[in-house]
């Protein structure tokens, strides 16, 4: 629905505004607002969340042993990334270590995770605008790709299915990791939570492969948009481990849309140096990384990353995207194909960390005691970076908490772009519903969570 | 039939469930008609629609007014999720003033509390959990559209724990499970603050079968919600005493530091807080 408003307190006289609500195919309630001068000009284009949860001040005076299962709904989809990145806060918080066999299965159910939502992505919000790029927004959805091309539906549906299985046989839960404690994970898998696991990913390639297949096809008939699109403006950052992009990494990378080598931060330098710079006509609290604005997390930065050698499939695959389009990637475009990349990437991690033999009989937790202190951690979830900061008090509870998340970091890029996009496409003060439909797939292209972005 | 999804105060967890139902949902979609739903289809205005699968609480004034036009497009409402159905861990305590000015206006203005879906519309169909397993949302679902009743469980999520109850067990009690309770051990008996006694079933236990506590996200069992006799903070504390044989005080002494876990999900819910024996913080 798009609504015309006059626009109060500007001081263009005649200046107007108009809104578009809700944006759709994306998870949350937000709108865009297009302002106009009085001449009709496009003078800037916001997209905006309208809801707040106010987690952080949930788990406040609550005892950090049971914060992580509050802050793991911080999001349905990155949950389990949030739920990890406080076990972590609270165990740099408390100085525990946590088992090496322990962190292999938080990193294998988080792989796991992060292909399972790349799968659903592509599947309900992605591939209607790359499939049906020209239809009615009646069909415009998965009911209507099911109707015209089932096998593809099928095909994602069919690999979703045995990965949110593979998670429940080795997380107890395919949505939000149970296993996942802090100090470790409450129970390593046995063999046959292994082998049923393996088995059950094995059976994914063929249909991940023909995904990437389709995504590569789908965004070669874009190449005219691809070529005279709007690029992605500042710089794509990504958590990094040797400089790959990786859930957990011992850095964070970023480079400029506009070229040139990547700059490295710690974790701890990467965390002084996020600022807050909130804005009056939205919940979501865009934050900046001085020195490195705007920047852009996700699925498209980690894709311009590159995959390293232990994946060698999502390599050869990126390697593909690079040699027919360009590196980096720089407009929203490359959406379905960054995500279908994506999907083998992790898909393949997590085979790795299957095939790498367990020892189950080891502690899968370090017993820790609950001491004062404050501690942070950086993760890469599906939709992007996302940073906790914990602080505890002496009677073991969370005295204070902070929560970054993804599209937190991508807010000053998604305005920028939407502004951009939106002076390239409104003529006039109508927005017509191919134009409403252009503003959406701009910012769908980010994997907006909006009640992630608000919390 | 026309179907619509709409989402209130929630984390998203709920649609994740719902689109992680794959085929057999796309499925029943394409034989009927996706009447309103941000999350599948790009129309922007509610219409009316024979089935409506809200999940979320209302925390806003937006929340609040999608809430009545729903109800007043609908005819049968079925609340998704613990968030619609109890209230969810937003109840656990008010937030701070949030300031709603926009340059004109616009934003909606956020409650400091959460109320469950019931209290603002009629619902005909709850599908606790947070969030709700896949089958039980595409169960609920299809029991509207095909007319018959759909999967009740008045079980605890224990009747699913493959654990066994010990004859020892601890009497002092933690929110950990420190280096891994055996497989074989009921949690509460190894001393972890777990709610399986008092929640209700139906998620095949799957926190407590990888060893972690259940924190009650299915809310109370139905001997809870249908009797003052009963409640989450009287039931769990006999429990603890009579499997620990620790004296009832002693137990009640050690919980009420650590009351509010007891409440994660159901801190808003009305009939929760209603309970004579319950010890839901804030009261």
């Amino acid at each position: 629905m798009t609504e015309l408003f006059d626009v109060e307190g500007s001081d263009d006289l005649g200046a107007q505004k108009v809104r578009l609500y809700p944006v759709t195919r994306i998870q949350g309630r937000a709108d865009i607002e297009v302002h106009f001068t009085a001449d009709q000009a496009v003078v800037e284009a916001r997209f905006r969340g309208l809801e707040s949860r106010g987690i952080e001040s949930l788990v406040e005076g609550m005892p950090a042993l049971r914060a992580p299962q509050v802050l793991a709904r911080t999001c349905g989809t990155c949950g389990g990334f949030h739920q990890l990145a406080a076990c972590m806060s609270i165990e740099a918080a408390c100085g525990a270590e946590v088992a090496p066999e322990a962190q292999a299965l938080r990193e294998l159910v988080c792989w796991l995770l992060l292909a399972a939502s790349h799968v659903r992505t592509m599947t309900y919000f992605a591939l209607p605008d790359f499939a049906l790029p020209m239809s009615d927004a009646a069909v415009k959805n998965v009911s209507g790709i099911y109707m015209i091309d089932q096998e593809s539906v099928t095909r994602l549906t069919r690999a979703l299915a045995s990965i949110n299985e593979a998670l429940q046989c080795l997380a107890g839960n395919q949505f939000l990791p149970a296993v996942i404690v802090p100090g470790g994970v409450s129970k390593l898998p046995d063999e046959t939570a292994i082998s049923k696991a393996s088995e059950l990913l094995e059976g994914c390639e063929d249909d991940l492969r023909e995904t990437m297949r389709l995504a590569e096809m789908l965004t070669r008939r874009e190449s005219r948009m691809i070529e005279t699109g709007t690029p992605l403006p500042g710089y794509y950052m990504a958590s990094t481990s040797d400089g790959r992009p990786a859930i957990i990494g011992d850095e964070i990378s970023a480079a400029s849309f506009n070229g040139g080598e990547p700059v490295a931060l710690d974790a701890q330098g990467f965390i002084a140096a996020v600022e807050e710079r909130p804005v009056t006509w939205s919940y979501i609290v865009p934050l900046a990384v001085r020195g490195l604005e705007p920047a852009m997390v996700g699925p498209l930065a980690r894709l311009n990353l590159g995959f390293g050698e232990d994946t060698p499939i999502a390599a050869l695959e990126g390697g593909r995207v690079s040699e027919q389009w360009q590196h980096p990637l720089n407009n929203e475009f490359f959406f379905l194909i960054a995500l279908a990349c994506e999907a083998i990437w992790s898909w393949e991690k997590a085979r790795n960390l299957l095939e790498r033999g367990w020892d189950d009989t080891s502690s899968p937790c370090a017993p820790f005691e609950v001491v004062s202190g404050e501690g942070s951690a950086v993760v890469d979830s599906p939709r992007g970076t996302l940073a906790h900061v914990a602080q505890i008090d002496e009677s073991g509870k969370i005295s204070a908490y902070r929560i970054m998340s993804p599209l937190q970091f991508n807010y000053l890029t998604v305005n920028e772009y939407l502004t951009s996009v939106a002076s390239e496409t409104v003529r006039g003060i109508e927005i017509s519903d191919a134009v409403a439909a252009r503003l959406q797939l701009a910012v769908r292209s980010f994997n907006p969570c909006v009640s992630c972005g608000t919390h | 039939m026309y179907i619509a999804t709409v989402a209130l105060s929630a984390c998203g967890g709920c649609e994740n469930s719902l689109l992680s139902i794959g085929e057999p949902l796309i499925a029943l979609l394409s034989e009927h008609t996706v009447s309103f739903s941000s999350l599948l289809v790009d129309r922007h205005t509610v219409s009316p629609c024979d089935v409506v699968l809200v999940s979320g609480c209302i925390r806003s004034s937006e929340e609040e007014e999608v809430a009545l036009e729903i109800e007043r497009t609908s005819r049968k409402i079925i609340a998704v999720g613990t968030c619609a159905v109890y209230g969810g861990i937003g109840g656990l305590r008010k937030r701070p003033e949030v300031s709603s000015e926009d340059d004109d206006g616009a934003l909606p203005e956020i409650y400091r509390d959460v109320a469950p879906l019931d209290s603002s519309v009629a619902v005909e169909l709850y599908v606790p959990g947070c969030p709700p397993q896949p089958h039980l949302i595409m169960d609920a679902l299809k029991s509207v559209l095909e007319g018959y009743t759909p999967l009740h469980f008045d079980s605890t999520v224990c009747s699913d724990c493959p654990r066994k109850v010990a004859r020892k067990a601890s009497k002092s009690l933690q929110l950990h499970p420190g280096p891994g309770v055996p497989g074989s051990t009921c949690l509460l008996n190894a001393g972890v603050v777990c709610l399986g006694p008092v929640t209700r079933g139906g998620c095949r236990a799957a926190c407590t079968s990888v060893g972690t506590a259940c924190t009650g996200c299915r809310g109370p069992s139905d001997a809870i919600l249908s009797s003052q006799m009963h409640a989450i903070h009287a039931d769990l504390t006999g429990y603890i005493s009579r499997t620990s044989g620790a004296r009832q005080d002693k137990v009640e002494k050690q919980l009420s530091n650590i009351l509010e876990v007891l409440y994660l999900f159901t801190g808003k819910d009305p009939v929760t807080r209603s309970r004579v024996k319950e010890r839901v913080p804030g009261d």
